[in-house]
């Protein structure tokens, strides 16, 4: 199992460790729902260094061809993304952030469980050089309602990043204004040495630590998927409703999206909520079921302390597809009532 | 009152291999999880409770406590009658976080016989010592 480097100060702050993806990363440091509240009222960090971090460089066309969404009119300094890279059937071989370095170089941010998998993706499918960066450099995410409170003003637009920067004392390898909670922030790639000075720096300044279990409920809110649990290469971002690729450009996996468009699709992905003060967690698998028959599937869920119940999302049939309408979740042989909602559930 | 690694094993009470704990007072038996077992399920959001009256068998599935991370399981660590469930749990699941040897007890079991194998503090902190 990988480890985060961040580890020491981590467990100094309190932080309780476990396992994700391959990666011993800290889960919480007390209690998600305060992490998690955090988020959403003042600012929290996360270690983010389990994410696969890779430097392509080659031909802009090679690239452009991997990528389901247009880069090409992307400058130096832009994200695209989420995009991803598709299967020939359409389906997802990884959802992916893209940052166009120059015309010639771009960085892109995997999933940690599909890091691997990725770069030999890449490979077989273009002469593109891949070149790991994951074990190079430790990542954290700064998130907030009031994150200007505490951190310095950075002068990025939204999706927008920086290159070699100094930043609140420490050298930076690469600064962006993003994140995955739905919240304003900076993700931050740095030396871990250097990141370690700026966690302590930010527990001082009342920058509460966050684990993963925190930032999975907060993606959740945000109705964000996350691969493996709600994505993976049985899906496509149609079903997915994930409208991560432009039909305008080619690329791989674009004829099947294409014949999916004009054919329809079986299931579409939705967002549930449960009533205010039910305290039962519908789990990955359970049941969506409605008039005695199974209409869905939870693929994600969890319990919002922002709103006070559980939440998550599934795949439903198309034939029922009804936003908005109240259905049961089958949990344990309970039958929970959640309404069928859209993105963001907040 | 000792502490093994991280976690609080108190002296004055039994446990189990399943991370229960239990506390004789003459014929009843009060149970709940240890210190161990909630901070791996971390917070807890809800619990179902076992209906008084019931007759249970040691290790029938008695009760849940749900977190994000699990729905575990609680068994009942001897054979018994549930003679009260702590229903403050089904508003208040965070007390079994915040004190689960006190105030974050689960239910209680009136004793049909006498209990067997259940570990002292010591054999249960050599358990979760690993």
């Amino acid at each position: 199992m990988f480890s985060t480097k961040l580890r020491n100060v981590e467990e100094e702050l309190g932080g309780d460790f476990g396992e994700f993806a391959g990666w011993s990363m800290p889960m919480s440091y007390g209690s998600y729902l305060e992490e998690h509240l955090a988020v959403r009222n003042w600012a929290a960090f996360f270690d983010l260094s389990h994410m696969g971090r890779l430097m392509i460089r080659g031909k802009k066309a090679e690239f452009d061809y991997l990528v389901a969404k247009r880069t090409e009119d992307a400058n130096a300094g832009k994200m695209v993304g989420p995009t991803a890279f598709l299967t020939e059937r359409g389906t997802f071989v990884d959802d992916v952030m893209v940052y166009v370095v120059d015309g010639s170089s771009w960085l892109v941010v995997t999933n940690a469980v599909n890091r691997e998998k990725v770069i030999n993706w890449i490979r077989r499918n273009s002469g593109l050089e891949v070149e790991d960066l994951t074990f190079d450099y430790a990542m954290i995410a700064v998130q907030g309602r009031k994150v200007w409170d505490f951190m310095e003003k950075v002068e990025l637009q939204p999706l927008n990043f920086v290159l070699g920067k100094e930043y609140m004392g420490i050298k930076t390898f690469l600064l962006s204004r993003s994140g995955w909670t739905g919240e304003d922030g900076v993700e931050v790639w740095a030396k871990p040495e250097e990141i370690e000075h700026l966690l302590r720096f930010l527990k001082e300044r009342g920058v509460r630590p966050a684990g993963l279990i925190a930032r999975d409920s907060l993606r959740q809110e945000m109705g964000f998927v996350l691969y493996g649990e709600d994505i993976d290469e049985n899906t496509t971002p149609i079903e997915a409703r994930y409208w991560v690729f432009s039909m305008e450009k080619e690329f791989l996996g674009r004829e099947a999206l294409k014949e999916q468009l004009r054919s329809g699709v079986n299931k579409l992905r939705i967002g549930i909520k449960l009533k205010k003060g039910e305290r039962t967690i519908p789990r990955r698998d359970s049941k969506i079921m409605l008039e005695g028959q199974q209409v869905g599937v939870i693929t994600s869920s969890t319990y919002s302390p922002y709103l006070n119940r559980p939440i998550g999302m599934g795949y439903m049939n198309t034939s029922h597809f009804l936003l908005g309408y109240s259905v049961d979740v089958e949990v344990r042989g309970k039958r929970l009532e959640a309404k069928l909602s859209d993105f963001p559930l907040v | 009152m000792e502490r093994k690694s991280k976690y609080l094993v108190l002296k004055d009470r039994l446990y189990t291999d399943s991370d229960e704990w239990v506390k004789i007072d003459g014929d009843i038996a009060v149970v709940g999880i240890t210190d161990y077992a909630q901070k791996k399920l971390r917070d807890i959001i809800g619990v179902d409770l076992p209906k008084p009256d019931t007759r249970v068998k040691r290790g029938d599935p008695v009760a849940v406590v749900e977190s994000v991370k699990a729905a575990a399981d609680i068994y009942a660590p001897m054979d018994g009658i549930i003679s009260e469930a702590n229903e403050r749990l089904l508003d208040s699941p965070e007390l079994i976080n915040k004190d689960p040897y006190g105030e974050g007890w689960i239910f209680k079991v009136k004793l049909t016989e006498k209990p067997e194998g259940l570990l002292e503090a010591e054999k249960y902190m050599e358990k979760i010592g690993e």
